[in-house]
């Protein structure tokens, strides 16, 4: 009961954050310099990056605690692949949001630069993540292997955000990582590029909680059949003995009978 | 002994047609060579294109003969009050490099919406005698965003700040 409140709570604050972050990205900040209005994707776009940089760090920390032998237990299986689920949504989001904006703004939908294919390669590698979840085994066999496979997936989260250091990319360098050093965001731009942060954060929690929500009424379910499959399978094992029994009593007139039968 | 196929049954909500083992290994399988082959294209393409994603002016005056008509990646800001359109639609141009040198640029198509003077820009293509032919421009915008008008800022009921 709290936590269907906490969960809506969560949804209706990050619903309205959302809806605020509309307002001030289209109706109140101004065009930028250079890009004008293109600029307005910036409110949605890093945002969305940074959600899939959290989900995946969530799942990790999720992953880790399980392959911990004093802290494992399956809830931290199903709070990886909860967040992980989430983090694939918005790591598309990511490249999405990306595409449309370097059209108009560069030129091109695509280019192999180091940011846009390490993002393309967490994506595939987080798919592959959520596909390895497929494979029928017990669920402790799942969740170890997964676990492990989400540890090396994350390798490649540092590697996205520093992509643009290391290597020459197209894409910018960082914006919020450098804030204060030499780059600049107006006044009302970097309050409303902090409010689609938040929003998109709160839209992450409020996702992942219920995805997690359904991953518990799974295994329960899963539980609750397998308990009425055995229950089901010891009457009938009863059932068959107490045949078994009776034959056993009747024996030789059942025995009989049949021979009769046969004749 | 639980049998698999029966806990799956009773999971999925009661027995289905029977799918045959191969079938299922496939329905598992096909999707993770599918990403994994994915994952092995990416890679190739990205140590392929993004290790050296372009050469600035100066790498490129400096192996122009290395490099003869090989097509690559030009990075560098357009000089201004050097763009003119030319009769193929794109624009010519002087590329500004970090020491001060220049390359000229014969573009071949239409350039975006963001190409200006003083923005740095990327160039697809080859060196043709002293210039350099284009047929690409991408425009690379910087990490600053700066108002427009940072006077003008209106609110929702469309006062100023």
């Amino acid at each position: 009961m709290t936590s269907t409140l906490v969960r809506k709570a969560v949804g209706v604050t990050s619903l309205v954050l959302v809806a605020a972050t509309v307002v001030m990205g289209l109706f109140v900040t101004p065009p930028d310099v250079v890009q004008g209005n293109l600029a307005r994707l910036l409110y949605v776009h890093p945002p969305v990056a940074w959600v899939a940089y959290l989900a995946y760090g969530v799942t990790s920390i999720a992953s880790g605690l399980y392959l911990w032998r004093p802290t494992r237990s399956l809830k931290w299986d199903r709070i990886a692949v909860a967040s992980a689920e989430v983090g694939v949504v918005f790591t598309g989001l990511t490249l999405v949001t990306g595409s449309i904006w370097g059209r108009p703004a560069w030129g091109v939908w695509w280019t192999w630069d180091a940011r846009l294919t390490t993002t393309a390669i967490l994506f595939v590698l987080y798919l592959g993540y959520l596909a390895l979840r497929r494979i029928p085994l017990s669920p402790a066999v799942r969740a170890k292997r997964s676990a492990v496979a989400a540890l090396i997936a994350f390798i490649d989260v540092p590697i996205v955000h520093e992509s643009v250091v290391w290597w020459r990319t197209l894409h910018q360098g960082a914006t919020v990582a450098t804030l204060g050093a030499n780059t600049k965001v107006h006044g009302i731009m970097a309050w409303t590029l902090l409010l689609g942060f938040i929003a998109f954060t709160m839209v992450y929690i409020w996702m992942a909680m219920l995805r997690y929500r359904v991953e518990t009424m799974t295994a329960e379910l899963e539980e609750t059949q397998l308990e009425a499959w055995e229950a089901e399978r010891l009457a009938e094992s009863a059932t068959g003995d107490e045949a078994i029994g009776r034959l056993l009593d009747q024996g030789p007139e059942v025995q009989a009978d049949q021979g009769a039968v046969r004749r | 002994m639980l049998d698999e196929s029966r806990i799956g049954d009773l999971l999925d909500g009661g027995p289905k047609p029977v799918v045959p083992k191969h079938k299922r290994r496939l329905r598992v399988w096909l999707p993770i060579l599918i990403i994994a082959a994915a994952l092995g294209f990416l890679i190739a393409k990205g140590l392929g294109n993004s290790l050296v994603y372009f050469r600035t002016v100066d790498e490129a005056l400096a192996m122009k003969a290395t490099l003869g008509t090989t097509t690559f990646r030009l990075e560098g800001v357009v000089k201004p009050h050097t763009v003119t359109t030319n009769s193929t639609g794109g624009v010519d141009f002087q590329l500004l490099g970090q020491d001060g040198r220049t390359i000229a640029i014969v573009d071949t198509a239409n350039p975006p919406e963001l190409f200006q003077p003083n923005l740095p820009v990327v160039l697809v293509g080859h060196f043709q005698g002293n210039h350099f032919l284009s047929d690409q421009i991408m425009v690379k915008h910087s990490a600053n965003y700066i108002a427009a008008h940072p006077n003008r800022v209106a609110t929702v009921n469309g006062k100023k700040l």
